[in-house]
């Protein structure tokens, strides 16, 4: 199967072939044969010309997605995308917005709002203050910009991922 | 002896304290949260009792429920632990009007020394000397705005009630004060329920060497030498060592004698910590406030000591003298703890809580984990994020190092963020090695990682072993991505389905299920 991967800046595409206990893959012109042993909890232990290769994925892959892939103690951010997935998905959108989106690291209640909707704000100034495990966290603005919306209010609970603000 | 102990805590030290309890052939009780039902201090218990909801203050800070808890199970004594109730002295005198022992100092002791600013004022009676600060808590914005102008700038907020880096800010400019001094009086507020801040100058470049006290209630005090704990982020301590690797007899001798003198000026009783901070450049101390409680790093101390606090802890609440003289603590080796929280170090160290779906905890010699979670527990938002303590043990510093560098890379964590490799990272640390510590340490250490070119290999650059376990990692998720698709062929999906299959289907099941029931009526 023939995908494309990407660590970062560096893309490279890959094709892999799997029987069994034995993995052939090519990686951007580099051929790997190596022995895979499928472990429990997403695992795999791959030995390559004897070298122990012991690997765990956290997350269940999809195109496009990044995953984390650790191999020994190293943690490697890795996206695969599925040329086969692009044509019926809607175009992967790579139009560069202007306005930076506040987003919730963590599960949290906001504890106090900094700015009000249409303040001129600089780069580093807090937007608010939310409220995780018992630190209080102040969420500041990565740019420089107009405050153009604030979508949660005092004594929210909010989830990771939420839009806290949005800064234009 | 006591035949039954409640632990009026959660997570690593409330299996830490069963573990003493077992040793001793005593009962441990738990109390738990709606949210740790199924928590590891639960299980490994005798009994356990619901205390409430999944918020602390409902559950682990109630002392109501916890007395009716302690007194329905019957239990004679209760362990208070760290954090939560531990240096409450309300909750100590409940514990002891319901006619139970509270396993710490007696709730006076513990009075003048929760409130930072009248502990300042007993060691300065005590002839130990203190960091310039305010001694009572600060009545407004302007005053803390004078008196940072008195002290000069930077300098330090703190909450008068607090601890583990809550309510504490530190200020640079005074442009800075007003909104740290607003942040540090509301996090006081909703960590200890107690507002109150003060002020205090910050001494350049300090280490922060603590001193471990124990007294009986005959009247014996004693040191057990120091712990260094300048290695912190968010004035909260990740590594600590015993001893400092200053290690100073005659220093170690001097701060003894400090701390065991404040401790007699209060009449205390059980375990407790003298914090200082130690310039290395005038090598003089200051008092910065006392603990009474065990605290966190308690193991490095019993690794290089060989005594068992916890156990003491009980031995002492139950009336007897101490099992040891000063003469016969000996310090042996070096040890050093990492403290492991669930937070991601690539993401300015925010908490990632979830499900810990992989656990791989290192052991062999020289090695100690201090843990309370397993595989599939889950780290919860509602409390604190460190889910276990790694020690190490070594006759030197450098072999301690040497295994804690060995445990580290053993340690396996999934599901979660963690600080594991933020360690890896500091135990191969030129400064680290050397031992150039002080609590400035982890922000010059952050910028020299900024510094220092991406070490991330790249197939272009990078050596070939380390390109070859990059290729390793894209195999990794190219396949578990065909192993995804293998499972759930997209070809297949429900919507596709029809619904008159769908429909027949779910009949066929119902007729099965009702011949059955008419089988076995």
């Amino acid at each position: 199967m023939k995908l494309r991967a990407s660590i970062g800046e560096y893309q490279t595409d890959i094709q892999i072939l799997a029987e069994a206990s034995r993995l052939s893959a090519d990686i951007g012109g580099r051929r790997y044969e190596v022995n895979v042993l499928e472990l429990d909890g997403g695992g795999y232990l791959f030995i390559s010309d004897g070298r122990i290769f012991d690997c765990r994925v956290e997350g269940r892959p999809q195109s496009g997605r990044t995953i984390d892939v650790i191999v020994r103690t190293e943690s490697y951010a890795i996206a695969i995308t599925d040329p086969k997935r692009l044509r019926g998905s809607k175009a992967v959108d790579v139009h560069i917005v202007e306005a930076a989106h506040i987003v919730a690291p963590m599960p949290g209640k906001v504890v106090r709002i900094l700015v009000k909707v249409g303040e001129q704000i600089s780069a580093g100034n807090g937007i608010m203050v939310v409220e995780a495990m018992k630190m209080q966290n102040e969420m500041k603005s990565p740019k420089t910009g107009v405050v153009a919306a604030l979508n949660v209010q005092v004594g929210a609970t909010v989830n990771r991922g939420d839009v806290l603000a949005v800064v234009e | 002896m006591f035949r039954k102990i409640l632990i009026a805590n959660r997570g690593e030290i409330a299996v830490r304290i069963i573990r003493a309890c077992r040793d001793l052939r005593i009962s441990p009780i738990a109390v738990f949260s709606e949210a740790d039902a199924a928590a590891l201090h639960v299980r490994l218990a005798d009994e356990a009792y619901c205390i409430g909801p999944a918020s602390s203050t409902q559950s682990y800070l109630d002392i109501e429920s916890i007395v009716a808890a302690a007194e329905r199970s019957g239990a004679e004594a209760i362990h208070p632990g760290y954090g939560f109730l531990a240096e409450n002295a309300e909750f100590a005198r409940a514990v002891k009007e319901a006619g139970l022992i509270f396993i710490g100092p007696p709730p006076d002791a513990m009075e003048v020394m929760g409130s930072k600013t009248s502990a300042r004022r007993a060691a300065i009676e005590a002839g130990v000397p203190v960091v310039p600060g305010t001694t009572e808590p600060l009545r407004d914005y302007e005053e803390a705005r004078e008196t940072a102008i008195r002290f000069g700038y930077p300098v330090m907020l703190k909450a008068a009630a607090g601890g583990g880096g809550k309510g504490m800010r530190q200020v640079e400019i005074e442009g800075e004060l007003r909104s740290a001094f607003d942040a540090a009086k509301s996090e006081a507020a909703s960590a200890f329920g107690n507002s109150d801040v003060y002020l205090e100058k910050i001494v350049d470049r300090p280490r922060h060497i603590e001193i471990q006290i124990f007294a009986d209630m005959q009247g014996n005090s004693v040191h057990l030498g120091e712990r260094e704990c300048s290695i912190q982020r968010r004035h909260q301590k990740v590594i600590e060592e015993c001893p400092s690797p200053v290690n100073d007899p005659y220093l170690r001798e001097r701060m003894g004698e400090a701390a065991i003198k404040i401790a007699r000026a209060v009449d205390y009783v059980g375990a407790g910590t003298v914090e200082f901070l130690f310039s290395d450049t005038s090598r003089e101390f200051y008092f910065l406030e006392m603990n009474t409680r065990l605290q966190v790093e308690h193991p490095v101390t019993e690794l290089v000591t060989g005594i068992d606090l916890v156990r003491e802890q009980i031995n002492v609440a139950a009336g007897a003298s101490l099992s040891f003289t000063q003469e016969e603590i000996h310090w042996r080796g070096h040890a050093i703890e990492c403290r492991v929280y669930a937070e991601d170090p690539e993401n300015n160290f925010f908490p990632s809580p979830g499900r810990i779906t992989f656990l791989r905890v290192p052991s062999g010699p020289g090695i100690r984990d201090d843990g309370g979670v397993f595989e599939g527990a889950e780290v919860s938002i509602h409390y604190d994020p460190m889910i276990s303590k790694l020690a190490t043990w070594g006759r030197t510093r450098a072999e301690a190092i040497d295994r804690m560098r060995r445990a580290l890379d053993e340690y396996a964590i999934g599901g979660i963020k963690t600080t594991l490799s933020f360690f890896r990272e500091i135990v191969r640390d030129e400064e680290f090695i050397a031992a150039r510590l002080d609590t400035g340490f982890i922000s010059r250490f952050n910028q020299r990682r900024e510094e220092r070119p991406s070490e991330r290999p790249h197939p272009a650059g990078g050596s070939q072993a380390s390109s070859l376990q990059q290729d390793i990692a894209i195999i990794a998720a190219a396949l578990s991505y065909l192993r995804s698709q293998s499972q759930s062929p997209t070809s297949h999906t429900p919507q596709d389905e029809s619904k008159w299959k769908i429909a027949g289907r779910a009949a066929g099941l119902n007729r099965t299920a009702l011949k059955k029931r008419s089988e076995h009526p």
